[in-house]
């Protein structure tokens, strides 16, 4: 199903002056000051997914046992105030920024977060949320050097154990 | 009516009034708020002994000695003894009630001072828990490794704790404030000064670090740190705070920051791709030389920008085992073509180890140019195969066209024995002449035995029988086939459980090997890997039989199967080859009294078995 909405990403409607060479992503990680529960996951992916819808942000939040990661991709002003913001919040610190670059394209197709609920019951229905061993392969569209960096991130979230899926996930492994 | 207005009065006083008559003291009068301090019971009439109420005993007993002496007196802050809920404190005063000069009974007044009086008393508590915690204080500040000290607006010394003296080994009666700016090394004392009084100023705390010169003469870092005290106008009087000596930690981190400084100038010295990474493996480190031989900053390369710098076709299977290397912690190492600035790719051994320490796990590359010897290595190898075929070649070639010719030198003895019985020569010279005919017959027929006696003992051909470890011999050609193995992704899988040990020539058994497995990674179907098995094993009869199958592409069999063993008869043209292996193969097998099957599928691969002894089976010839 992911896989699917990966290659929907050409297809998403333009937002205003939207241009294949004035998009930026940006990587980070970061520790939460406290551990989040489900109910302080499930706010955060409601208010992060209305947001990142209006602002047209798509990407990825990894979260696990206090660890954030998040790569989200909008146009540059959009994605430098929104790291801003996300650096001046004080729900989580130690923010490392990864990499912030221009790319040529987007390839996440929407906005998703990542984690482990303690009652995964209510989740699974959710718009927008992903179990972390449902973490899909990066998008061939990144670079191997960025698909990577995507890897290493997860890795460093979700610690080694759940890294078996990701073996396979660059390119040219799956065979 | 005026007495009356008075009597009102009285009763209505907010303090207790009574009067008290005769020698028994009995209550004559008594107003509201006296009442209300007697208790509910009417005490007119009846002596203050009898009706006590709240008078302390000690009370009674005065209130005798002032009716007999005529003195009057106040108790302050009596404890009374009502029923209500907490002690009620009064100031009881007594007045003698002259009559005719004599004493004819007393005045009692009774105001209430409780609210005064718990004043006054919480007050002595708060004092007394002044004085602990002014205690504790000094004891703290007095055992505390850190000096403190407090100084008022003009930067005047309050109060300094005596370690300060010990520190210093200044006396307990040294000028504070003149001595302590001595005591400053003179690098910092300015600057100290300039800083205090600033903060001073305006009002604020601060934090420098200065020395401070020991009671032995040393100069010692110290951390300064004060915060003012505020008072209600908003104008702060006395700054109280705390010198801390950071001179060892000063020291280390100076050293520290002194090696680090160093190794990074090392490794920026150095003539190779160094970096470091953190130990979820993002490069924050590259050297000097990784900037100049990409190109590309520090910010550029990004924390897997190195990725970038590999051949396109090594990137995934490099970043694939990057992310098992920080996930197992496992070394890494491998050799890909890294980007130069100028666009050219030059091999590279890749390295990195974890070091792990009380910092944290962390991760040191380094990338070697092994670029020429990489090539020169390529240009070796293939040079080398190359020789080695055309050697083989060469020798299959005298081999058999030894062997071929041995057939017409026969024939052409033959005829001219023939033609030496049959014919009759007229020439004189011609006994002569077929003297050195038979003669150079023979010669020929030598040559050529030796020729192919030559190529036999150089192949091992007749190479005495030995007890073989057919593993190991197998494992010795495939070490030899490694490049090919490698090329291809073959995995080739050794059996030899069944039948270990065979009795054979080692150069032949090698040979055998050397082409059923060369040919086996040679003919490998497009679309997979080969896999290859080779097994030794006992054939119903107890003969040792070795079987090499692949799943290569196959091959089309002639009705027979001796043809395919035709030397330079080629079963895949497209694919390059002399044509003289299988022949050869079969040639060693069969010298030494076996034979060589094959069965094999178009698509499906093909499995060669070798009958290394036919003793005891008369079926094949």
């Amino acid at each position: 199903m992911l896989a699917a909405s990966y290659t929907q990403a050409a297809a998403l409607p333009a937002p205003r002056g939207f241009s294949f060479h004035t998009m930026k992503h940006i990587v980070y990680l970061s520790r939460a000051v406290h551990p989040l529960s489900d109910q302080d996951l499930q706010e955060l992916l409601d208010q992060c997914r209305r947001d990142n819808i209006q602002h047209h942000v798509t990407g990825i939040l990894l979260y696990s046992h206090g660890n954030i990661a998040q790569l989200f991709e909008a146009e540059p002003e959009v994605a430098d105030a929104l790291f801003e913001r996300i650096a001046r919040d004080g729900r989580h610190s130690h923010v490392q920024k990864l990499i912030d670059r221009p790319i040529s394209a987007r390839s996440f197709a929407q906005w998703s977060m990542a984690f482990h609920p303690l009652e995964p019951a209510g989740f699974e229905a959710l718009e927008g949320f992903l179990l972390p061993h449902r973490v899909p392969a990066p998008p061939t569209s990144l670079s191997i050097a960025d698909a990577t960096l995507v890897e290493l991130v997860c890795l460093a979230v979700f610690g080694p154990d759940t890294s078996a899926p990701y073996a396979q996930a660059l390119p040219g492994a799956a065979q | 009516m005026r007495e009356q207005h008075l009597q009102d009065i009285l009763r209505r006083l907010p303090a207790g009034v009574a009067t008290l008559e005769g020698e028994e003291l009995r209550y004559t009068f008594i107003n509201e708020a006296m009442a209300g301090l007697l208790g509910p019971a009417d005490a007119t009439g009846q002596p203050v002994a009898v009706h006590a109420g709240p008078w302390p005993a000690d009370l009674l007993d005065v209130m005798q000695q002032v009716y007999r002496t005529g003195k009057a007196y106040v108790a302050k802050a009596c404890q009374l003894q009502t029923g209500a809920a907490g002690p009620i404190y009064c100031d009881v005063a007594l007045e003698p009630v002259l009559d005719d000069n004599r004493i004819s009974g007393l005045l009692l007044f009774a105001v209430d001072v409780t609210v005064q009086e718990q004043a006054r008393q919480r007050t002595h508590e708060l004092a007394i828990e002044t004085r602990r915690l002014d205690a504790r204080l000094r004891v703290l500040t007095e055992t505390a490794p850190q000096i403190t000290f407090t100084v008022d607006g003009a930067g005047r010394y309050e109060y300094v704790s005596p370690q300060w003296y010990l520190f210093t080994g200044q006396p307990p009666t040294c000028d504070l404030n003149a001595i302590w700016p001595l005591l400053i090394h003179p690098d910092d004392r300015l600057r100290v000064l300039y800083q205090s009084e600033a903060a001073r100023k305006a009002g604020v705390g601060w934090s420098y670090e200065y020395r401070l010169r020991r009671y032995d003469g040393h100069y010692r870092w110290m951390l300064s740190r004060a915060l003012p005290e505020l008072h209600a106008p908003g104008q702060p009087v006395y700054w109280h705070g705390a010198l801390t000596e950071v001179h060892d930690q000063r020291e280390l981190s100076e050293a520290r920051r002194r090696g680090e400084a160093e190794l990074r100038f090392l490794a920026d010295s150095i003539p190779e791709l160094i970096w470091t990474a953190t130990p979820e493996g993002f490069v924050e480190y590259y050297n000097r030389f990784t900037e100049d031989y990409s190109g590309l900053s520090t910010d550029e390369l990004g924390p897997t920008g190195w990725i970038n710098l590999l051949h396109p076709s090594e990137q995934a299977a490099a970043g694939r085992q990057w992310v098992h290397c920080i996930a197992t912690g496992e070394p890494y190492e491998n050799v890909f073509r890294m980007r130069r600035h100028d666009g050219r790719y030059r091999w590279h051994i890749i390295r990195a180890r974890q070091l792990t320490d009380e910092q944290g796990p962390r991760w040191f590359g380094a990338c070697t140019d092994v670029d020429d010897q990489h090539r020169l290595r390529q240009v070796l190898q293939t040079q080398y195969d190359e020789l080695a075929q055309a050697n083989r070649d060469l020798d299959t070639f005298v081999y058999t066209a030894s062997h071929d010719l041995k057939q017409p030198v026969l024939n052409l003895r033959g005829l001219f024995d023939e033609l030496r019985q049959g014919a009759t020569f007229a020439d004189p010279q011609a006994e002569q002449m077929l003297g050195m005919l038979d003669e150079a017959l023979t010669q020929l027929d030598l040559t050529l035995q030796e020729l192919a006696a030559t190529v036999r003992d150089q192949r091992g051909l007749s190479a005495p029988a030995e007890e073989l470890d057919v593993r190991n011999v197998a494992e010795e050609v495939l070490l030899g086939l490694r490049a090919q193995v490698q090329e291809t992704e073959a995995v080739v899988e050794l059996d030899a459980e069944a039948a270990p040990t065979l009795v054979y020539g080692r150069a032949n058994l090698r040979s055998v090997l050397h082409n059923l497995v060369s040919n086996a990674l040679k003919f490998v179907h497009p679309d997979r890997p080969p896999h290859v098995r080779v097994r030794s094993y006992l054939s119903a009869a107890g003969q040792p039989v070795l079987e090499v199958r692949d799943n290569g592409s196959g091959m089309v069999l002639p009705s027979q199967p001796a043809p395919v063993f035709q030397p330079f008869a080629r079963q895949h043209p497209h694919i390059g080859g002399s044509g003289v292996g299988l022949y050869l193969v079969q040639r060693i097998i069969t010298s030494r009294g076996g034979h060589l099957e094959v069965s094999s599928e178009v698509g499906e691969g093909t499995a060669f078995t070798v009958y290394w002894q036919e003793r005891g089976l008369n079926g094949h010839a």
